[in-house]
């Protein structure tokens, strides 16, 4: 059984006011460590803890800038430097951005093999899936092309289709994407829909509250950092939108 | 202690990951040229070449020896320094990768380190065609040259996690060590003999940690004897110390490189 427990989480980032301090300030700094601070901190998440358990469908709303895609990022340890505890027990699916790791050199199949050994898939399992990925992307005839020819839909497509490939214990989204033409879009929402269904644990940030009502279970409500409410979708959406206006 | 296990057991889960980076390296360089990855083979040989031609008639010295004697060090010094070099932006060119998804950081200047002995491997089995050719014979003591990889491997390998660390703070670093490492050459007995030198020059030459390393090659291939214990002792330890360090510094770092790209 996947769960996931979060105490006292905090995300500190440091802002540098002068992006490229010259020579001499860099130097004239380094000496006095007194003078005034080049940068200064800012916390993106700061102080939540949460436990998530088996077969809940998490929704996180918030205001851009709110600390959701930080948050979901820490979940995936790319931020691994904070302050808290984090503790994820089952196989976690970062489908943050997909596409990540593709190399526009590459061919097609070649990005597969790539990008899936990035998204944590074996060789052996890499072979099973290539068929399938392919044909669902719709790119039987490009495959052997590199992916820097490939347009738009052609890549998004291939991505979505390689990183749906496979059934994650613990599912991680960030604005389940929408793309390429009807016909493949409402496909693609059926292998999502499927993707939600099968995994024990489903957390997802997006704008779109009527794709949270009717997908998550409850929902983390986040404001610039901090944890504001946290429980069932119908009351704490109704408290974030009536809070909005 | 506890961190570096936890860094060998996910490195090599994710061993496939190490594989395809290794492979994107070795595979994209000669993309689309007529010879391909023949370039490999075929680019530091020439290089060589050029040099043998050019430094063995400002020297006087026969070619056929010169040669020999100088691709048997400038192939170890071309891995040290390319390793060197090119981890220094091991993280800056995958910053996009770094921040959308979990890998273990070592696997990218790992990746860099053994691409590039493949190169270097590559460029030795070219090596020992030309010494066949030029009527060299092969002797015992070449079966010494992996533990001399394996020795370079691990200084190099050392130095590239500390560059791969410290570019990321001080990204003026990168151009500083390619000419650095410009100097360091003419402090390495790679073109010269390091007992041809005197006085303060041969003082500096011996100082040099990548100094006994390029012996580590030359007195097998050249001399065809094993390296001296002296020798020997002086790298196993250097090689030890580097990776040691280089392993401390990384491990320290490593989870803060993400909120510096």
């Amino acid at each position: 059984m996947s769960s996931i427990h979060v105490e006292d989480l905090s995300i500190k980032f440091r802002i540098y006011h002068d992006r490229s301090p010259s020579l001499k300030s860099y130097f004239s700094n380094f000496f006095k460590r007194n003078g005034p601070p080049s940068f200064s901190d800012f916390w993106a998440v700061k102080g939540i803890s949460f436990d998530i358990k088996a077969g809940e469908r998490v929704g996180i709303v918030g205001h851009n800038g709110a600390g959701k895609s930080t948050l979901l990022k820490a979940l995936c340890r790319v931020y691994e430097s904070v302050e808290g505890n984090i503790s994820v027990t089952g196989r976690i699916a970062p489908l943050l951005e997909i596409g990540a790791g593709f190399h526009p050199e590459f061919t097609g199949r070649e990005n597969i093999y790539l990008n899936g050994a990035i998204l944590g898939y074996s060789k052996q399992q890499l072979n099973n899936i290539e068929p399938e990925v392919i044909a669902f992307a719709e790119l039987e005839e490009f495959i052997d092309t590199p992916v820097k020819y490939y347009s738009t839909g052609m890549y998004m497509r291939l991505a979505f289709s390689l990183a749906t490939a496979m059934h994650p214990d613990i599912l991680v989204l960030d604005e389940i994407f929408a793309g390429g033409d009807a016909a493949f879009m409402a496909k693609a929402k059926a292998r999502m829909y499927a993707l939600i269904d099968k995994a024990n644990i489903m957390i997802m940030v997006s704008h779109d509250h009527l794709l949270v009502k009717s997908l998550c279970n409850r929902v983390l409500w986040l404001d610039h950092g901090k944890l504001v409410a946290d429980g069932l979708p119908d009351e704490v959406l109704d408290r974030y939108l009536a809070n909005r206006k | 202690m506890r961190d570096f296990s936890v860094t060998l057991v996910e490195l090599y889960g994710s061993r496939n990951v190490l594989q395809q980076l290794i492979a994107q390296q070795l595979i994209l360089r000669y993309r689309r040229t007529v010879l391909g990855y023949l370039w490999t083979l075929i680019n530091p040989l020439l290089m060589m070449s050029v040099m043998a031609v050019v430094f063995s008639t400002l020297f006087k010295a026969d070619l056929k020896t010169f040669a020999v004697f100088l691709f048997a060090g400038m192939i170890p010094w071309n891995f040290f320094s390319s390793v060197v070099t090119q981890s220094g932006a091991a993280f800056i060119n995958n910053e996009g990768l770094i921040k959308k998804i979990y890998l273990p950081k070592a696997i990218f200047p790992l990746s860099i380190a053994c691409a590039l002995l493949i190169d270097s491997l590559l460029s030795f089995i070219a090596l020992f065609v030309i010494i066949l050719a030029l009527g060299g014979t092969l002797s015992w003591s070449l079966l010494f040259l992996p533990i001399s990889f394996l020795l370079l491997f691990l200084f190099a390998m050392g130095f590239g996690l500390l560059m791969s660390i410290a570019t990321v703070f001080f990204r003026d670093l990168q151009y500083v060590i390619a000419i650095a490492m410009q100097g360091l050459f003419f402090l390495t007995p790679v073109l010269y003999k390091h007992d041809a030198l005197m006085g303060k020059v041969a003082w500096l030459v011996g100082l040099n940690p990548v100094t006994p390393f390029i012996a580590l090659f030359r007195v097998p291939l050249i001399e065809a004897t094993l390296p001296s214990g002296q020798v020997l002792l002086q790298v196993t330890t250097i090689s030890v110390v580097t990776m040691a360090v280089g392993l401390f510094v990384f491990l320290r770092n490593e989870k803060k490189i993400v909120f510096r790209l």
